[in-house]
């Protein structure tokens, strides 16, 4: 059971994070499919800078994973601004540069992986190798029954995530910023009207997404895959979309979400050994959340709070 | 000079295909209601958005309170102290009133002692204070989701005087509300002048202008024509200029001479959405050559029952016969092809592509037959045609012809665009519901003659309509609606407007007059 728990969360953490990007974006009334590509670039960002400064570190020293973490917000808001190019510059349509984004950033990362273990390490290998990420227990709390489990072996990226999954919370319902933000995911027209720059707070929005999905891009590649390859884009950040639809665009309800999954895919795991299945199964099991996902899909389609101008694109002159 | 507060000089705007103001100047003093008035597309619009900062003049200058001025946004504008009220209100629905009054210029408080927040506790007291003030009564913390559209005006009023605006412009206010809610507007606005603001009223309504306006600037096609005194002209002259010519309030109409029954229906029972019966066995026949008018307060089961006619809402119970033939439970497109025109009340969802060109729209009805259409390929120089024909024949007014995209037509010529194409389908039976809504005296004018001169054409016409005067003026019989109930119908000459206004709130009742005189 603690197991579940542990794994669950250290999947389901990464994934919220990634959604809040997505909530920010979309609340500003961009669509958001680039979650992908996003947390793609942030993790090679990320790594790259890990593996080049670990040599100045011990061996199990946290800071090259600090550093990581750094660089993946920066590497994934920049490489946003693709999106912001496309969509607030030329007016592109948002989904196509959505997806147009996440080849891109696959393709990009996977070439540059290559390239640059051959140059800088003279190595031929298409992935960063990184350490998994120490884990830490809170003493005390850990020992409470059953709900120990969540303060037990935590990776220290999740007390991160929570700390600015609340500070994203903050921003976005109590600052004059957030108020603006959500309003131009409603009408644009009126914040126009009330004297803000529609398309500066837009081009805001999608860095903060790329940023966010950096940070859950990088955690994933220090704890699922202790690497950094093609092999992270499996489609969390698809997942992370699903999840704040779920959640209404609203953060509380995204983590519901979120821990949902985490949890569906952690208790598949879990199954698969109790049953002693052969690790076959696993791969089978890793469609689970997205069975739910097709599930929930019939359940909460109905009661969709998508913002009001979701997609459409700004134009000052339209009536 | 300086008791003007705002003066627009030889201002000329020009876009692509179309002369918005050709060197108009007008002069307005500090704490009258000045009143703009003028066709669709005559301009009012634009030179007062350019006096907002949405536009920059071509040529021509604007003075603020004695100083020349260049405005190069609305921002720039609200710090002028001047506010407009949009015809398509900017308004976030999912915020309260009190969060879209004050967004820009939040109230803000330190959280901890340092992170600066919205102070929404602040702002629902300092709105809850300011609509008390001018009498506007709202609750801070409504959701505009959940807002009438009059609240939600009143909502965008405040939101000027919370930016402390002086100098008002209101474009079309009236369009979109009731009656009783049109009063309480001018009320307000009429408040709004007491407590010192200045009042730019665009319209094309003559009451309105004759009730609160004290002066009033004329516009046709882009030109100023004159500036008048409200109180010492008569709305017959202002008419007469705003249209270019002499307007008769009255229609003309050649005594009806019905053919045969063209459409004929029986005991029709129709239910809205929410599986409430709101059409109840409604009969009635139009013969050729007649104009039934149906009256009744608005919601009274009359779009419903036209939106059925035409097949947009299926039939409970009953028949409805076109020329003899069950259209009953006809698909629209057959039913179109039967002989039927609408003229939907929802102009641009339901008679209009909003992003499609002039010529796309006009060829709606049709685009699936020849010569529109060979062999399922469409012809576009048929469309172009086509569209060029009718903007000559029934005077659609565009930026660029059979390429404008509708959405950037004014309301009266997406209408007029409409009626070209319905009638130009030279169907048996023609619906028309609320034709004239929002639109000039002199489109108004435009569209009874045509309606009528579809009647004597042979074609059968079914009216519907909110105004008790275009009905009065326009059907050979009126059939009054109440409760999706029809409470009379009869020839038009043996009723008064009183008396289809007693019959439509339900006071009077067929059988009780009969009773009463046993």
């Amino acid at each position: 059971m603690d197991i579940i728990i542990i794994d669950g969360l250290s999947f389901a953490l990464p994934l919220f994070i990634m959604a809040i990007g997505g909530i920010y974006c979309e609340k500003s009334g961009v669509t958001m499919l680039a979650i992908e590509g996003l947390q793609g670039v942030g993790a090679f960002i990320g790594a790259l800078m890990a593996v080049l400064f670990a040599g100045n570190f011990a061996g199990n020293s946290p800071v090259p994973f600090y550093i990581a973490m750094i660089f993946a917000t920066i590497g994934g808001s920049v490489f946003a601004l693709l999106h912001a190019l496309l969509c607030l510059k030329f007016k592109a349509n948002q989904v196509i540069s959505g997806v147009v984004v996440n080849i891109m950033a696959m393709a990009l990362t996977a070439y540059l992986t290559k390239l640059l273990n051959r140059l800088i390490f003279g190595a031929a290998s298409d992935k960063f190798v990184l350490a998994v990420s120490a884990r830490i227990t809170i003493p005390g709390l850990s020992k409470i029954p059953l709900m120990g489990a969540v303060f037990t072996n935590l990776y220290p990226f999740e007390i991160v995530i929570i700390i600015v999954a609340f500070l994203a919370w903050f921003v976005m319902y109590r600052t004059r910023f957030g108020m603006h933000l959500r309003a131009c995911g409603d009408n644009p027209h009126a914040v126009d009207a009330a004297g803000r720059d529609v398309n500066k707070i837009r081009l805001a929005a999608i860095m903060i997404c790329g940023a966010l999905s950096g940070l859950g891009g990088i955690c994933f590649a220090y704890s699922i895959s202790a690497n950094f390859s093609a092999s992270i884009y499996v489609g969390y950040g698809y997942l992370a979309i699903a999840a704040l639809i779920f959640g209404n665009w609203r953060i509380l309800p995204t983590l519901g979400a979120c821990l949902l999954f985490g949890f569906a895919r952690s208790g598949g795991y879990r199954l698969v050994q109790v049953l002693q299945m052969p690790s076959s199964y696993q791969d089978l099991v890793m469609i689970l959340p997205y069975v739910l996902t097709l599930l929930l899909l019939v359940f909460f389609s109905k009661q969709n709070g998508a913002p009001r101008a979701l997609g459409e694109i700004y134009d000052k002159g339209a009536r | 000079m300086a008791d003007y507060i705002v003066e627009m000089k030889h201002i000329t705007k020009r876009f692509p295909g179309i002369i918005a103001n050709d060197d108009v100047s007008i002069q307005i003093k500090k704490g009258e209601i000045y009143a703009l008035l003028g066709e669709n597309g005559a301009g009012k619009s634009t030179l007062m958005s350019m006096l907002f900062g949405m536009y920059e003049p071509d040529e021509g200058e604007i003075y603020i309170r004695g100083e020349k001025v260049k405005l190069e946004s609305p921002n720039h504008a609200t710090k002028l102290n001047i506010g407009m009220v949009h015809q398509h209100f900017k308004l976030v629905s999912n915020y309260t009133i009190a969060e879209n009054i004050i967004m820009g210029m939040e109230p803000v408080k330190k959280a901890f002692g340092f992170i600066p927040v919205v102070d929404i506790k602040k702002a629902n007291e300092e709105i809850k204070a300011l609509s008390e003030k001018y009498g506007l009564a709202v609750n801070p913390t409504d959701l505009i989701s959940e807002l009438n559209v009059s609240t939600q005006q009143r909502v965008e009023i405040l939101k000027m005087l919370y930016r402390e605006a002086e100098i008002l412009i209101f474009d079309e206010p009236t369009a979109v509300l009731t009656p009783q809610e049109i009063e309480f507007l001018l009320e307000i606005i009429k408040g709004l002048r007491d407590n010192g603001k200045t009042i730019i009223l665009i319209t094309h309504k003559l009451e309105e202008i004759k009730r609160i306006a004290d002066r009033c600037a004329i516009l046709n096609r882009g030109k100023l024509i004159d500036v008048l005194d409200v109180a010492t002209t008569s709305t017959k002259t202002m008419a007469n200029l705003m249209v270019g010519r002499a307007v008769s309030f009255e229609t003309e109409k050649k005594p009806a001479n019905f053919g045969e029954v063209v459409l004929d229906v029986n005991n029709l029972n129709v239910m809205n959405k929410q599986d409430f019966r709101i059409v109840k066995d409604v009969s009635f026949q139009i013969h050729a050559g007649e104009i039934l008018a149906i009256a009744g307060v608005a919601g009274n089961g009359q779009v419903e029952l036209a939106d059925a006619i035409a097949g947009l809402m299926p039939v409970h119970s009953g028949t409805i016969l076109l020329s003899g033939e069950d259209i009953t439970n006809m698909p629209i497109r057959q039913r179109t092809l039967q002989g039927i025109s609408y003229i939907p009340e929802d102009r641009q969802n339901y008679g209009l592509v909003m992003n499609f060109t002039l010529s796309e729209n006009l060829a709606l009805k049709d685009y699936f037959k020849e010569p529109y259409c060979h062999k399922g390929v469409l012809d576009h120089r048929e469309f172009f045609e086509n569209s060029e024909r009718l903007i000559e024949k029934y005077d659609i007014r565009s930026g660029q012809g059979s390429e404008t995209i509708v959405r950037s037509m004014s309301g009266g010529n997406q209408q007029k665009a409409i009626i070209a194409r319905e009638i130009e389908l030279d169907s048996h039976l023609m619906i028309f519901v609320q034709p004239t809504r929002g639109l000039d005296i002199g489109a108004i004018e435009n569209i009874h003659s045509q309606m009528i001169a579809e009647r004597d054409k042979g074609h059968a016409i079914l009216l519907i309509s909110l105004e008790l005067d275009e009905i009065m003026d326009c059907a050979d019989t009126i059939a009054v609606i109440y409760n999706g109930e029809i409470q009379k119908i009869a020839p038009a000459d043996t009723l008064t407007a009183n008396e289809v206004g007693e019959f439509m709130m339900g006071v009077k009742k067929q059988g009780k007059r009969e009773e009463a005189s046993v």
